[in-house]
C-alpha cells in the first residue's frame, strides 16, 4: 500500500530521528516484557518447587522473634499429644535437620541429614529402591533415602546403591530408595535433606538433646486444613502453658503461593507502572516528531490537498506513518525483551530450579501489539488531524 | 460532462476579503465573467491585482466572501471541504508557477498520486501516468526526481500530473513566471495543443507575449476586471 511504502520512505530517509525517537518505545515494551518472560520463568519455577510440598501438609515452627524462644520450643510429646487430640491428623512428622559427614564406600562428603516420614515422601519418584515402609518409620529402622545430589556426589560412578550402606557419626544405615533427579531443580532439594532417615531413627541417633525445629503434620481432609492449623497452634500454645507472648508460624503450599504471588503481584505492578510511564514518555515523543513532521512537510501537504486528497486520505498517511513508527518500535522492544527476558531465564531460573523454559510468546506479543496499536491512537492521531485540517492555500504558501 | 448552456465557469460578483486580524485586504471587489468549454483564456494586471486570489478561487482552493461561483452548474460556494477536493481531483488540473512536485519522489509517482486518491489501482496508475508523461513529451524521464530534471521539464511533469484524471478545466498560474523564453515557447505550444484537443484552459501571466497565446484576455486591476476581450491570435 502506497501510504506505507511512504512512510517507510519518510522513515528511512531520517534513520537516526526515527530510532531516536522510537527508543522510548524500545526501552517500554523491551522492559514490560522482559519482565513477563521472567515473571513466567520465576512463577513456573517456584510451581516446582512448591510441587515439592504436599497438598495435605503443614507445618508449624515457632516464630524466631519471640522473647524467650526457647519456651516456645516444639518436643516429640507436643507433637504426640497434637496428633491425638486434633481431629483430622493422619501423620506427624517432627522437623530437624543437621550437617554431617556422610561416608559411603570409600568416599565421603558432607550433607544435610533430616527427618522423614512415610508420607513426607510418598509423592516423590525414585531411581532406585523405594520410600520408607510403615514398619521401618515405626520401628526406628537403620534406613536412610538418599537426594539425587548427594547419590552423585557418593557414588560417582553410578549403579545402583541400594542394600549398601553409608556411615553417619558412626552409625550405620542401609540405602533403601535414591530419589530421581528433581523436575523442580536444584531448590527443591533444599527442602529435604540430602540424606532423609525416619524420624524416629533420626531423633535416637542424631538429636542428642538438641531442639527440633518444628512439625508437619499431614491431614486426610485438605478442605479443613485451615480450622486444623488454628486447632494446632491452640493446642500447641495450651501444651506451651499459654505463656506471655507465645507465638508460632504454620505454612502450607497455600501460605507460599499467596506470599509468592504477593511479591509477584508487586514485582508486576512496579513494572507496568514503569511501563506506562514509559508509554507515556514514548508517547509524547512520537506526538512531538509527527508534530513537527507535519510542520515540515506542510507544503506536501498543500501540493497533496490541491491536487484533490481527501481530509480522510491525507489524515490516513500520516496515521499509517505513526503507526509504522509505533509498529517499529514495539517490534524491536518486543524482540529486545524476548531475548533479554530469554537469557536470563536460561542462564539464571533455569539453572537453578532446573524448570523448562516457558517463554509467554502470545502474551508478549500481544503486549506489543496493544502497546504500538495504544500509542499511535493516543499520540498519533492528534498529529494526522492537524495534517488532515491544514488550509491548502496556507500550506502551500509555507515556506 | 456536457452541460446545457455549454458554461462550464461562471462567476458572478464574487469578491475576496482577506482578514489579516483586524486588517482587511480586499483581493476581490466584484468580479463577473464566464468561461464556456474549451476556451483559453489568459487573465493578465500588474501585482497584486487579484489575479492569484482569482485563480484559487476558480480552482477551488480557496472560498469566496461574497457573490457566486457555480462550475459545470454546481454552486460551489455551497460545498464542503472533502467535496471540493473532489472537484479538484477530478475536474480541474492546477498548475503552479513553482512546479510543486513532490521532492524525493520521481515523475511517474508524481503523475499518479492523483489516480491514487481517486481510488485507482497500482498498476493502471503506472501505466496512466507514463502515457501521460509521454503525452507531455517525457516518456524517457518516468524514474527522474524532481531535482533532476530542468524547470521546463519539471513544468512538464507537473501538466501531466495536472491531466492524469482528464480534468475539463486546466488552470494555470504564472505557468512560465519560472522558465526561460525558450522553454516557455515550449510550454505554451504544449497549451495550444491540448486547447486544440478541447481543454478549457485558464492562465495567469504577466507576460503580453504568453498572454498573446490565449484567444481571449482578461485585465484585472485592484480586484475589479478593467477589460476582457478576445485576442487576434497569433496561429
Ligand atoms: N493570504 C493573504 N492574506 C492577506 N492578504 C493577501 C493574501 N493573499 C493575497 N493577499 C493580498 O491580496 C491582494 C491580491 O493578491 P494576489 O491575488 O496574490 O495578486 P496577484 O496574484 O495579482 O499578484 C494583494 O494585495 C495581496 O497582498
Ligand atoms: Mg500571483
Amino acid at each position: 500500500m502506497i501510504y506505507f511504502d511512504e512512510a517507510m520512505r519518510v522513515l528511512l530517509a531520517n534513520k537516526i530521528r526515527t530510532l531516536l525517537t522510537i527508543t522510548g518505545l524500545i526501552i517500554g515494551v523491551g522492559a514490560v516484557i522482559a519482565i513477563q518472560v521472567l515473571g513466567n520463568g520465576m512463577s513456573g519455577a517456584v510451581q516446582g518447587i512448591l510441587g515439592g510440598l504436599a497438598d495435605n501438609s503443614f507445618s508449624i515452627i515457632p516464630n524466631g522473634q519471640q522473647g524467650d524462644f526457647r519456651k516456645a520450643q516444639v518436643r516429640l510429646r507436643d507433637i504426640v499429644a497434637i496428633k491425638n487430640t486434633v481431629p483430622n491428623i493422619s501423620e506427624a512428622l517432627p522437623l530437624a535437620i543437621t550437617r554431617q559427614v556422610v561416608h559411603a564406600g570409600h568416599g565421603h562428603s558432607p550433607a544435610t541429614v533430616a527427618t522423614a516420614s512415610q508420607q513426607r515422601w510418598a509423592k516423590a519418584e525414585f531411581a532406585y529402591g523405594r520410600n520408607f515402609t510403615a514398619d521401618e518409620v515405626a520401628q526406628r529402622g537403620a534406613v536412610c533415602l538418599l537426594s539425587d545430589k548427594i547419590y552423585q556426589r557418593l557414588f560417582p560412578k553410578g549403579g545402583d546403591p541400594t542394600g549398601t550402606s553409608i556411615h553417619v557419626a558412626d552409625k550405620r544405615y542401609i540405602i533403601v530408595g535414591v530419589m530421581s533427579p528433581p523436575k523442580a531443580g536444584v531448590l527443591n532439594i533444599q527442602l529435604g535433606g540430602d540424606v532423609s532417615l525416619p524420624y524416629t531413627t533420626y531423633m535416637r541417633d542424631l538429636l542428642q538433646g538438641h531442639p527440633l525445629n518444628g512439625a508437619s503434620f499431614y491431614v486426610s481432609d485438605i478442605p479443613t486444613m485451615p480450622q486444623t492449623e488454628v486447632a494446632v497452634v491452640r493446642e500447641m500454645k495450651r501444651l506451651h502453658k499459654n505463656a506471655a507472648g507465645i507465638q508460632y508460624f504454620t505454612f502450607d503450599k497455600k501460605t507460599f503461593n499467596q506470599a509468592i504471588g504477593g511479591i509477584f503481584g508487586a514485582l508486576t505492578f512496579v513494572v507496568s507502572l514503569i511501563g506506562a510511564v514509559s508509554l507515556l514518555v514514548a508517547g509524547i515523543g512520537i506526538m512531538n516528531i509527527m508534530l513537527v513532521s507535519v510542520t515540515e512537510r506542510t507544503r506536501e501537504i498543500g501540493i497533496r490537498k490541491a491536487i484533490g486528497a481527501r481530509q480522510g486520505q491525507i489524515l490516513m498517511q500520516f496515521f499509517i506513518e505513526a503507526l509504522v513508527l509505533c509498529g517499529l518500535g514495539c517490534g524491536i522492544g518486543l524482540i529486545i525483551g524476548l531475548g533479554i527476558g530469554f537469557a536470563v531465564d536460561q542462564l539464571a531460573i533455569v539453572k537453578l530450579t532446573g524448570t523448562a523454559p516457558n517463554v509467554p510468546w502470545i502474551q508478549a506479543t500481544l503486549i506489543a501489539v496493544i502497546f504500538a496499536s495504544v500509542v499511535t491512537i493516543a499520540f498519533g492521531l492528534y498529529p494526522a488531524f492537524r495534517a488532515a485540517r491544514l488550509d491548502p492555500i496556507e500550506a502551500l504558501r509555507y515556506e | 460532462m456536457n452541460n446545457t448552456a455549454g458554461r462550464t465557469i461562471e462567476i458572478t460578483s464574487v469578491t475576496k476579503v482577506y482578514k489579516n486580524g483586524q486588517l482587511e485586504v480586499p483581493a476581490l471587489r466584484g468580479v463577473s465573467f464566464s468561461v464556456e468549454r474549451g476556451e483559453y483564456v489568459a487573465i493578465m494586471g500588474p501585482s497584486g491585482s487579484g489575479k492569484s486570489t482569482l485563480m484559487n478561487v476558480i480552482g477551488c482552493l480557496d472560498r469566496i466572501t461574497t457573490g457566486s461561483y457555480s462550475l459545470d452548474g454546481t454552486d460551489v460556494s455551497s460545498l464542503d471541504d472533502n467535496e471540493l477536493a473532489e472537484i479538484r481531483l477530478k475536474k480541474l488540473g492546477f498548475i503552479f508557477q513553482g512546479f510543486n512536485l513532490l521532492a524525493r519522489t520521481d515523475a511517474v509517482k508524481n503523475v499518479a498520486l492523483p489516480l491514487f486518491y481517486a481510488g485507482i489501482g497500482a498498476r493502471e496508475r503506472t501505466e496512466v501516468a507514463k502515457a501521460k508523461l509521454l503525452e507531455v513529451g517525457l516518456g524517457d524521464r518516468g524514474d527522474h526526481k524532481p531535482n533532476e530534471l530542468s524547470g521546463g521539464q519539471q513544468q512538464r511533469v507537473a501538466i501531466a500530473r495536472a491531466l492524469v484524471n482528464n480534468p475539463a478545466v486546466l488552470l494555470a498560474d504564472e505557468p512560465t513566471g519560472n522558465l526561460d523564453s525558450q522553454t516557455s515557447e515550449d510550454i505554451m505550444r504544449l497549451f495550444a495543443d491540448l486547447n486544440a484537443g478541447g481543454r478549457t484552459i485558464i492562465m495567469v501571466t504577466h507576460d503580453e507575449e504568453v498572454a498573446a497565446h490565449a484567444k481571449r484576455v482578461i485585465r484585472l486591476r485592484d480586484g475589479l476586471i478593467v477589460s476582457d476581450e478576445a485576442t487576434a491570435g497569433r496561429f
